[in-house]
This record gives structure tokens, sequence and C-alpha cells, in this order.
């Protein structure tokens, strides 16, 4: 199996406080990865030095074998990272056709005089976007709400129209930022399912933080639990079900200072 | 004279809202008031002024130095100083002064190395005026507001109609989830200085074509600012409708009440709507940015 992100010894410092404390990770090309930890443990702190928002203190992040650590975000977003958020970040105001729109235009030629024209090459190319991104909101059951305002969205559509602008970008990994928050049991069986169909079908490598165990522990090929921003474990969800130290971190233990 | 004047007040408020569009931009984008706005207008109207008057180029080649120009001056604002305080996270409030700094010095550079006269245009464009029934329009008027009306529509395409539209729509929503969605935002904020300072510089050639160029004249823009906050700050829109209702209510008033008491009307308006519906007339509620 070919890795599709490397990351070693990655470490984030916050002032004095240390965010992420040499944070390893290899994930294989086509497995689910699961992070989990409790609050707090630095899981979206990854996230955002993964994509770029966070500059790393030291550490190396490798995506297909390239250098990716000091990228900025729209780098990372054209490299094929793509992301989802803990607390949903639509463009609220615009509709939700151009919410996936966005993210679809990265590989649009640039040219202003092209689109305010109207030229033929420009038109092809914007109708073959356009198809793309409404075959997009087809497969996640939002074609029939397009024109509206993302804002105006029902919650559980937010989400997916979430995770419909990330696959906009043709990202190679996908990392989804609890995907399962606020939805209940059935929901979040019918999301296991609704992920990996989406893996299958776009050829994806997921990164996952969630806390929802029954999510994790049924989707995820390996798991990494985080506390205090340290790794206190890693390996398969039977690994990790039976780790003490995980147990530990979950139930209330010693607090690990860093 | 009711028409007349209305005439009047469009072609003002036309040179407000060019102004005025351009300092909404900013605003949606990176939530501060460009108080160096004006003086990249004022900057603009100098360089044509030169173009015409010193250099003798013909007025089509000065307009359009005048415009380019005043773009550069803006682009470098945004690279040599606001840029710098956005790369710290520093509170909106440091842009803001910081544009004070800026508008301070220029006005002084230009005290400095060309003078505080007032200076006039040379009839570059006739002063006549057509006739049409019992109205007089100006040839300037007519020109300025093609001028406008063009800008005006191109901008409208370039908002809704093509990926520079959407990018700013979107990093205007939030900055950082739109570079996540790979949206160079450095690019667009570049391109956004560019078109704002090009409509100053157009506003600035226009005003002195109309009255005298000077290096206090950017202080029109605080008209612009009063439009902005009428129509919503960050609202493109509603800064256009905001321009012409400023511009028309200030001609009615000094044509059918008193000059002196013109401005009075315009700070009152911005108390008023301040009072009334403080988001303005299309603003929306500030969202979380972060």
């Amino acid at each position: 199996m070919k890795e599709i992100l490397k990351i070693d010894n990655l470490t984030k410092k916050f002032g004095g406080v240390c965010a992420i404390d040499n944070f390893s990770v290899t994930l294989e090309e086509g497995t689910v990865h699961g992070l989990i930890g409790p609050n707090g443990a630095g899981k979206t702190t990854i996230f955002n030095t993964i994509t770029g928002i966070y500059k790393p203190t030291s550490g190396i992040i490798e995506f297909m074998g390239k250098d990716i650590t000091n990228k900025k975000p729209y780098q990372v977003a054209q490299e094929g990272i793509g992301r989802t958020f803990q607390n949903i970040r639509l463009f609220s105001q615009l509709s939700v056709l151009e919410n996936v729109f966005i993210a679809g235009h990265l590989d649009a030629d640039y040219d202003l005089f092209a689109a305010i024209l109207r030229l033929s090459k420009f038109g092809k190319k914007e109708k073959y976007l356009r198809e793309n991104c409404i075959e997009l909101l087809k497969i996640l059951g939002l074609y029939d709400r397009m024109n509206e305002k993302a804002g105006s969205l029902p919650y559980g559509h937010q989400r997916k129209l979430e995770i419909a602008r990330a696959l906009a970008l043709r990202p190679k990994l996908l990392l989804l930022d609890e995907p399962a928050a606020g939805m209940n049991r059935d929901e979040s069986k019918e999301l296991v399912e609704f992920i990996n169909e989406l893996k299958e079908k776009f050829k994806l490598t997921i990164l996952m933080v969630e806390h929802h165990m029954d999510v994790v522990m049924s989707i995820c090929r390996r798991i990494t639990v985080l506390n205090f921003g340290k790794t206190i474990a890693e390996g398969t969800p039977k690994e990790i079900q039976t780790n003490k130290l995980v147990r530990e971190a979950y139930l209330g233990g010693e607090d690990v200072a860093c | 004279m009711f028409i007349q004047q209305l005439v009047n007040g469009v072609s003002i408020g036309g040179i407000y809202a060019l102004m005025a569009t351009g300092y909404a931009l900013i605003y949606s984008l990176l939530g501060f008031s460009n108080w160096a706005h004006g003086d990249v207008a004022m900057l603009g109207a100098y360089i044509g002024f030169l173009c015409v008057a010193t250099v003798r180029m013909p007025f089509w080649l000065s307009a359009l130095t005048a415009l380019l120009g005043a773009g550069v001056i803006s682009i470098l604002n945004e690279r040599l100083a606001y840029r710098r305080i956005r790369r710290n996270n520093a509170p909106t409030m440091f842009l803001m002064i910081a544009a004070m700094g800026l508008s301070v010095t220029f006005q002084n550079m230009v005290i400095v190395f060309l003078g505080p006269k007032f200076r006039t245009y040379p009839p570059v464009i006739p002063v006549k005026a057509i006739s049409l029934g019992s109205i007089k329009i100006g040839v300037l008027d007519i020109f300025s507001m093609a001028f406008v009306i063009i800008a005006m529509s191109l901008l409208e395409l370039l908002i809704t109609k093509t990926k520079f539209g959407l990018a700013i729509r979107a990093a205007s929503s939030n900055m950082i989830t739109a570079s996540l969605m790979g949206i160079n935002i450095d690019f667009y904020i570049t391109l956004v200085f560019l078109l704002a300072g090009s409509f100053a510089g157009a506003g600035g050639v226009l005003l002195g074509l109309k009255y005298t160029v000077y290096p206090q004249m950017g202080n029109v823009s605080l008209k612009a600012f009063i439009a902005s906050v009428f129509g919503g700050l960050g609202s493109v829109r509603g800064a256009i409708v905001g321009a012409f209702i400023i511009g028309i209510m200030e001609v009615f008033v000094s044509g059918f009440i008193t000059s002196g008491l013109r401005d009075l009307f315009t700070f009152g308006l911005l108390i008023a709507i301040l009072l009334i519906k403080p988001s303005g007339l299309f603003g929306i509620d500030i969202q979380d940015k972060a």
C-alpha cells in the first residue's frame, strides 16, 4: 500500500502551551484513520496545521511524497487536501451551488476578460464545472436545494454541503472534523455507510476526528488517541478499545503536562 | 428646476459612487475603514492633472494613467502597510490607524512637492451645456454619468458573474475558509485594491474636472464613507444607492434651502441611519468572522 500522508514529529506551541507534542502518523492510501481524544487534546490543531492555517513549531508534513509543511492554506487545498469543520463554516450568504462551485473553480483558467465576454472556451469549461458540481450535489442529496442560500439549510444538510464543498476540490485526502456532531445513533450509522460510499466512489483517504465511538470503531482501520497534545496510543480499533492508557484518558486519570 | 437639480444630483452622486464602491469592497473583505481611500482619489486627480497640464498628454491617455496610477498606489498601500498588519493578526483598528497615517502622509507629500495651491484642469472637456427642453446638462456631466454607468455595470458583472466575484464574496464571508477551498486570498485582495484604487482615481479625475484639484480634496471620501454606512457597510450595492441618495440630497439642500446647510443634512443622515438602522439599508448583521 502507498503512503499518502506522513507526519513526522509534528509540534505546535502557542506561547508556552504545547498544543501538539511530537505527533507522528502515516496514512495508507484508501484507508480511514481516526483521531480521537478528550476535548482540548489537539485534534483540530492537527487539522489546522496540516491545512496550513497554523505554521508548525517543528516537524514535517509530507503529502504524496511532497513536503507541504510550510505551504499556505490555498496551496494545501490545491495539492488535494479537502476538509470540513467542527462548527459548520459554509459561505452562508452564497447559494448551495455557489458554495460548491467556488471550491471546484480551482482548475478553471483564470481569465477575467474571458469571463466578462463569455468566450466559448471559457463557456465550455464553466459548463463542465457546473455539471460536475451539480453531479456532486445530486450524490449528496442537495440537488433540489441548490439555489437556496446555504445559511438557510437545515443542520443535517449543511453538514452534507460541507462535505460536497470539500469534494469539489477533487481531494485525495479528506479531513473530516467531527462529521457526526449533533447526530443521533441512527443518523450516525447512516453517516458511516455514506462516508464509506464516498470513499469508494471518489477514491479517498480519510483522516477523521470524531467523538462518537461507534462511528470511529466501525469505520476506521487505525486509530490514534491523543491526550493533551501527546499520542498515547495507536492501533486497530480492537487494540484501542483494550488499551489501559486510553481508558484512563477518557475516564479521567492523572493530568499529563507537556 | 426640480429635474435640473435631480440631474445635478445624479452627476455628483455618481462620483461619490465611484469612491464608495471601492471603499465598500475593501471594507467587506478586510473589515476596516480605509481612510486613505480619498487620498488615493486625490493622487489620481493630481496624476491626471500633471499628465494633461505639464506633460501635455492627450486627455484620454492622462485619464488612463491616472486610473492605473491610483490603482498601483492603492496596491502599494496594501502591500507595504496593511498586509504586514494582517500577517500579525492585529485588530482591524490597527489597519484603520495605518490608513489614517497614510492619508496624512499623502496630503503632506503633495503639499511639499506640488504645493498647497488649488489647480484647475485645462478645458479638456468643453464647458458647454446641452439643452433638453428646459433642462441643461453639461457635457462634462454627461461624460461623467456615462462613465459611472459603464463602471458600475462592469462592477456588477464582475461581482455576480465571474470567479473573481464569487471568490471575494466567499472571502468576505470567511477568509480562512475561503483559502482552505483553494482560493489565493492575497491575490484577490491585490485585485480588489487595484479595482478600488482605479475607481477612486477615476472619481478624483472627475472631481478635478468638475471643481478643482487640491491636497485636501480626498476628504470628499467622507461622503463616500457616509454613503457606504447608509447603504450598509461592506455592501457594494448599498454603497451605490447610498452615494446617489447623498448626491441628490446635497444638491436639493443647496438648491432649495441653502448650500451652507448641505453638510449638516449629510451628517444628519449619517446620525439618523446609525440611530434607526445601524446595519444600513442593505447591511447584513455582522456574523462570526473567526
